[in-house]
């Protein structure tokens, strides 16, 4: 129970308790009553900003496994969207296999590419493994894009609006219809991935990312524990990538290029490294960026007509300055902000 | 005084997250407008940053301009048109929020501008019902069965290739080797594959082989694997930038090329930037007419301009070609609107296939632009041009496939 000066706990059950504060209901309870309310109070073209953060938010949850919390570096994640993403809409659209179904299958795929590329992990650390998950993103991208029967020459694959046994997404009410079905997904996502952390599995993730060789002495298999990190981390970013294919409802590789690796690394950081609730506000904050950015130069564009000219240029430049910032300020992301100012009023008036 | 800490921190984030959703409650979605005269919602996707800005630019000022025109000589019916655009860089999921942003606002129709985002959009537009021009002329976009709600107003890249192919065949004897270098992107290969059908078909006895453009600072690799083809015409599907330091890179390396440049390449940009002695000689597949070649459908377009304290020969081809682009959608416009009823997608679709031809005064390809429900194919005809003293002069005009 939170007392004056911090949380204090008195038996173990309290100690293991997923919220420790009363606070901290109260706010699960808010963050509820807005997500319920959002489809009613956003139009259109936020809600589908809205859904474009709940995909983000499963992709950077799935690349912090596997950066914040293993401490393998991955630069590849625009490529294991690409993979979740063809996989799905070839399955569904070719094979005619039921949207779920090749959902999944797409999950399963990318979880084994994404382990696959993991293996030099076991020989390469730091700067090396990250030049050779690059490898694998210029790899996919390649074959994206060179393999014809992929795209059957197109160029891009269509994906048919999405129809779950009968139950038709329908042009009006499209967002609103993926915002529940993206809402659902996204909370089951990253309430697995909480949880994932509470058990031996995701503990020794944290001790390979702590210090491999300890973790080795203490009986942790380092081969398995990698390639699993880097399976369910692909596993993760191959739903975000299947999910934004039938949202989106075409394929190019133009989305999975490696600027969008660094988007979803800077996620990672701006969010707060080896924390899930960190990526959630990475991804929200990341996503919001530009919009926001865009608002802004429609708003000074009758009284400033030169900061339009200057807003791409702007736009590039504050992308980089959040991380250059985060990186001096607060190595720990916004989710060390927040928990900062959550101790600042706990302790308050002390320091600590 | 107390202090309770748990008040301050639900009030903080409660604070915080109404203020991010207080942002999306603003905007309503007003319709196109019936007899009254509410301005007609048009939204514009522009590449005014990315890598093709150096043509996106031009064209966007052609489309603004065209409505800053209109809406000073009256509107469409007494509408006036406000066009909404904005820069997305050339990248296509800027464009795709880009798009949501116009629909939720309440635009009635789309100019869009490359063929990676027209394609990745293609089904959205076709699902909103929301009519969609843009400056890529990739064949998939013209046929009404696959994707409805677009429409082409110029000939397509692969009509253009197939042209200039024909020249090609025909200038050389028969048994020449071509080069394509293209964009590497949805855009440069659009015309690729319909090009080697085209030699196939037609028995042109062309040997014909592609090649992506790197992004490296000069093009002599890629000259040097042309050369080892044996190519003497090297057809280029990119923007104009690119294709004057390929020009350059000819020139620097003495080799006998002849650059058949399809249309957005076909510039005076390319003759200024690659510089007239080394843009000498080269052809251009140009569906356009560049002001030099003075049509009647220029003289609007200078005389506006003229009044704006500007000029047609410093705005360039492109700028023209976004102002008659602009031009057949509110005579599509129009045409819904006298047809009585709402203005809607679907009434704005109906009446840019049933409309009479667009008299463009002799710019668009043949002169006019004709859309019909069986094909979205403005127009056919493409002018051959050739630079000759740093300036574009016209070998053959109203050339089809």
């Amino acid at each position: 129970m939170a007392t004056a000066t911090g949380i204090y706990n008195r038996t173990y059950r309290a100690e293991l308790a997923l919220r420790h504060t009363r606070a901290e209901y109260a706010r699960l309870i808010l963050m509820f009553a807005l997500l319920l309310a959002a489809p009613y109070l956003l139009d259109n073209y936020w809600l589908g900003i809205t859904n474009s953060i709940l995909i983000a938010v499963i992709g950077a949850v799935g690349l912090n496994i596997l950066v914040g919390f293993t401490g393998q570096i991955s630069l590849g994640q625009g490529g294991f969207l690409a993979v979740g993403a063809y996989a799905s809409a070839i399955l569904s659209g070719r094979a005619g296999l039921p949207v779920p179904v090749s959902v999944l299958l797409a999950v399963l795929l990318t979880a084994a590419v994404g382990a696959f590329f993991g293996l030099p992990a076991l020989r390469l650390k730091g700067l090396y493994l990250a030049i050779a998950t690059l490898a694998s993103q210029e790899i996919i991208m390649f074959v994206v894009r060179r393999w014809e029967w992929l795209t059957e020459g197109a160029g891009y694959v269509e994906v048919a609006r999405l129809n779950l046994f009968g139950w038709q997404v329908e042009r009006e009410t499209f967002e609103v219809q993926w915002y529940w079905i993206l809402l659902g997904i996204t909370v089951v996502a990253v309430l697995a991935a909480r949880n994932l952390f509470r058990t031996a599995l995701g503990r020794s993730f944290m001790a390979v990312r702590d210090q491999d060789i300890a973790a080795q002495a203490i009986g942790v298999n380092l081969t398995a524990t990698k390639t699993t990190a880097f399976a369910l981390s692909s596993g993760f970013v191959g739903l975000a990538g299947a999910l934004q294919a039938h949202y989106t409802e075409t394929v190019t590789w133009e989305r999975f290029t490696l600027d969008v690796s660094v988007l979803y690394l800077a996620m990672i950081i701006v969010g707060g490294l080896g924390s899930i609730a960190g990526s959630v506000y990475g991804a929200i904050f990341m996503m919001l960026l530009p919009t926001l950015l865009t608002e802004v130069s429609e708003s000074v564009q009758a009284g400033a007509p030169f900061l339009v000219e200057q807003l791409p240029a702007i736009k590039n430049a504050v992308f980089g300055m959040a991380i250059i910032t985060f990186l001096i300020l607060e190595p720990r992301g916004l989710n060390r902000i927040w928990s900062r100012m959550k101790d600042y009023v706990r302790f308050w008036p002390f320091r600590y | 005084m107390r202090h309770n800490p748990r008040v301050a921190v639900t009030a903080f984030f409660a604070a915080v997250l109404l203020g991010v959703t207080a942002c999306g409650g603003g905007s309503d979605s007003g319709g196109g407008g019936g007899g009254d005269t509410t301005p007609i919602k048009i939204g514009i996707l522009a590449d005014l940053t990315g890598p093709t800005s150096d043509v996106g630019r031009p064209y966007n000022e052609g489309m603004l301009g065209y409505v800053d025109w209109l809406n000073a000589t009256g509107g469409v019916s007494g509408h006036k048109i406000e066009a909404m655009s904005n820069d997305y860089r050339y990248e296509v999921p800027a464009a795709e929020e880009l798009y949501k942003k116009y629909v939720a606002e309440g635009a009635v129709a789309i100019q869009g501008w490359g063929t990676g985002d027209s394609e990745a959009l293609r089904t959205k537009v076709a699902s909103d019902k929301e009519p969609f021009m843009s400056a890529s002329y990739a064949e998939v976009l013209t046929d009404p069965a696959a994707s409805p709600y677009n429409f082409v107003v110029a000939p397509t890249y692969s009509d253009q290739m197939r042209v200039a192919l024909n020249w090609i065949a025909k200038d050389s004897g028969g048994t020449a080797q071509v080069a394509v270098f293209h964009h590497d992107s949805p855009f440069g290969t659009a015309p690729v594959a319909d090009g080697q059908k085209w030699i196939a078909e037609k028995g042109l006895g062309l040997g014909y082989t592609a090649y992506p453009m790197p992004k490296t600072p000069n093009f002599v690799g890629l000259l040097s694997q042309a050369q080892s083809q044996g190519a003497q015409y090297i057809v280029i599907q990119n923007s104009p930038s690119p294709a004057a330091q390929v020009a350059k890179d000819i020139k620097a390396q003495g080799l006998n090329m002849k650059i058949v440049c399809l249309n957005w390449c076909s510039d005076e940009l390319f003759i200024k930037t690659a510089d007239s002695t080394n843009a000498e000689g080269h052809i251009m597949i140009q569906p356009f007419a560049p002001p030099s070649a003075n049509k009647a459908g220029h003289a609007t377009i200078s005389e506006y301009l003229k009044s704006k304290g500007a000029t047609l020969e410093d705005k360039g081809l492109h700028y023209v070609q976004g102002w008659y682009t602009m031009d057949v959608m509110a005579k599509g416009l129009e045409k819904a609107l006298n047809g009585g009823g709402e203005l809607t997608g679907e009434s704005i679709h109906a009446a840019l296939e049933s409309m009479d031809a667009v008299d463009t005064g002799g710019v668009v390809g043949t002169g006019e632009v004709k859309f019909s429900s069986s094909s979205h194919r403005g127009s056919t005809g493409s002018g051959i041009y050739q630079v000759r003293s740093g300036a574009m002069a016209e070998i053959a005009a109203n050339q089809v496939p």
